[in-house]
């Protein structure tokens, strides 16, 4: 029997420390628990917070990949076009990390020089043709979303923004929102808000005020977290009863990825 | 045109090598009658932990690539051999690979013939099989295969393979014989074929310099040595010359 479910893509974005990546990894963990899924976490953050949350070891990245190629064309190496995508495509594939329930692949850091357009091109329909294998691709991206229109998929079904209680965190929120509803940033289809690290119930009424965006759910602020991030464990191994993850699940259903 | 007559020489004496050590025995005929199987659609990823067995690795050895002559003796039409374990043998979940793809067919020349070796070691991209998956990087010339627990459990192998391989070469109407070469007894004896590859490789490489550089400047080229010493390559750049 042919498999030829469509892929969903959700990409997560916002100020760098308001929980971005701790909303992503929580994805992961929440969407691989139900063992029916096949899951792609990319991380497009050049901090490359997720592999540190997931405890993924990354041997390679995207960039890697990209400034091989591009030193080798420098020094005069020769590639017949036609063989490009499927070097690139075995390159990229060979960078994949397995976890359990999940493949994690690195973007890697912003590339420095030169603009090798036609190289990135090429970086960004591979990762959009591996992407087309799975059932969810969770994307933890950064402040700047036109990085991943750029370098990881043109197009994403979900956009996540998170953001904390700051007055800041909320103001790049609604930006990210306003680049990607008006200016085209990145194409997406629905777009909504979680609130990281919420003290008091009472911040999301003046939040809502200040605030366009569809509020898909709000996360108090965790101690266990904190100590998990501080130890540098795992987020796969909160334990299931974390409000956190708990808040995540819901995210993940009003985003119509229900079990 | 004979560009690869000497590398099918040196193949057959490979082969035969393999043959007298009792590692090559012949798994499909022409006309044998093999079980259909079912294609895998889009998705034809096989991820760590769905996978049966696994060919041709990164860190394990792989080698893989195309060679086609105009002589019809030079290729056995439909027979594909085996120099190895075939899947379900072997009770390892990696095997070393090779792979050669050798060809019979006709009507090429000078302006053809490097935009067909290149349609030809595409044509293995057009195999799609449930439970198979394959990336390959022809400038390595490897390939890497994985297999599923599924696909293995119900009866995937090599034969199987090598005869879907077979149709989509034949597919091609310049293209009249087939014969398939898999190689996973050893990695020593996938490495075996690495003087042949490497022939094949440097070859393919002038063919794609000589189509593709305006000017023909043999003084500073990489490929001067092959080019010297494969008349058929000498032909095609003095015939490429003339015309510009």
């Amino acid at each position: 029997m042919t498999d030829d479910r469509k892929s969903r893509t959700i990409a997560v974005c916002g100020k760098g420390g308001a929980g971005k990546t701790t909303v992503s990894a929580l994805m992961v963990k929440n969407l691989a628990a139900r063992g029916d899924l096949k899951i792609l976490a990319v991380d497009a953050d050049p901090a490359v917070g997720l592999a540190t949350a997931l405890r993924v070891p990354v041997r390679k990245t995207v960039d890697d990949i990209r400034n091989d190629l591009i030193g080798r064309l420098r020094n005069g190496e020769r590639y017949d076009a036609s063989d490009l995508p499927a070097l690139l495509d075995y390159q990229v594939f060979e960078a994949l990390t397995e976890g359990p329930g999940y493949a994690f692949l690195g973007i890697g850091r912003p590339e420095t020089e030169g603009c090798f357009c036609r190289v990135n091109d090429l970086l960004r329909d591979v990762i959009a043709t591996l992407a087309g294998n799975f059932d969810v691709v969770i994307i933890d991206g950064e402040a700047g979303v036109e990085q991943i229109n750029r370098r990881v998929m043109e197009k994403v079904d979900d956009l996540v923004l998170v953001s904390d209680t700051s007055a800041k965190a909320l103001q790049v929120a609604e930006t990210i929102g306003h680049l990607s509803r008006d200016r085209g940033a990145v194409a997406f289809r629905q777009m909504g808000l979680v609130v990281n690290r919420v003290r008091q119930e009472k911040e999301l009424e003046s939040i809502r005020e200040r605030i366009s965006l569809r509020l898909l759910g709000w996360i108090p602020e965790d101690d266990l977290i904190r100590d998990y991030d501080f130890r540098g464990r795992s987020l796969l191994e909160l334990p299931d009863a974390s409000p956190a993850l708990r808040v995540v699940a819901e995210v993940i259903e009003r985003l119509g990825l229900e079990g | 045109m004979g560009l690869f007559d000497r590398a099918f020489i040196s193949l057959r004496t490979c082969m035969k090598d393999l043959s007298d050590r009792h590692l090559l025995r012949e798994i499909v005929h022409s006309g044998d009658l093999l079980p259909a199987w079912p294609q895998g659609g889009d998705r034809n990823l096989v991820l760590g932990s769905d996978v049966g067995i696994e060919l041709g690795h990164p860190r394990d050895e792989s080698l893989s690539f195309v060679l086609w002559s105009e002589n019809s003796g030079d290729v056995k039409n439909g027979l594909v051999s085996l120099a190895g374990p075939d899947l379900g043998e072997s009770g390892l979940k990696s095997l070393p690979f090779g792979k050669v793809v050798l060809l019979g067919g006709s009507g090429f020349n000078e302006e053809n013939s490097c935009v067909r070796h290149r349609a030809l070691e595409s044509v293995r991209f057009d195999v799609d099989l449930n439970g198979y998956m394959l990336r390959a990087a022809s400038v390595y010339q490897r390939e890497w295969i994985r297999i599923s627990r599924e696909a293995l459990r119900d009866g995937f192998s090599l034969a199987i393979l090598g005869r879907a391989l077979s149709e989509k070469f034949r597919q091609k109407d310049y293209i009249d014989a087939v014969e398939i070469l898999f190689v996973t007894a050893g990695r020593q004896d996938v490495l075996s074929l690495k003087p042949v590859a490497a022939e094949v490789g440097r070859i393919a490489g002038a063919m794609g310099k000589m189509t593709e550089e305006m000017a023909l400047d043999c003084e500073d080229c990489e490929y001067v040595d092959v080019c010297n010493e494969v008349a058929e390559l000498k032909r095609m750049r003095d015939a490429l010359r003339k015309q510009s």
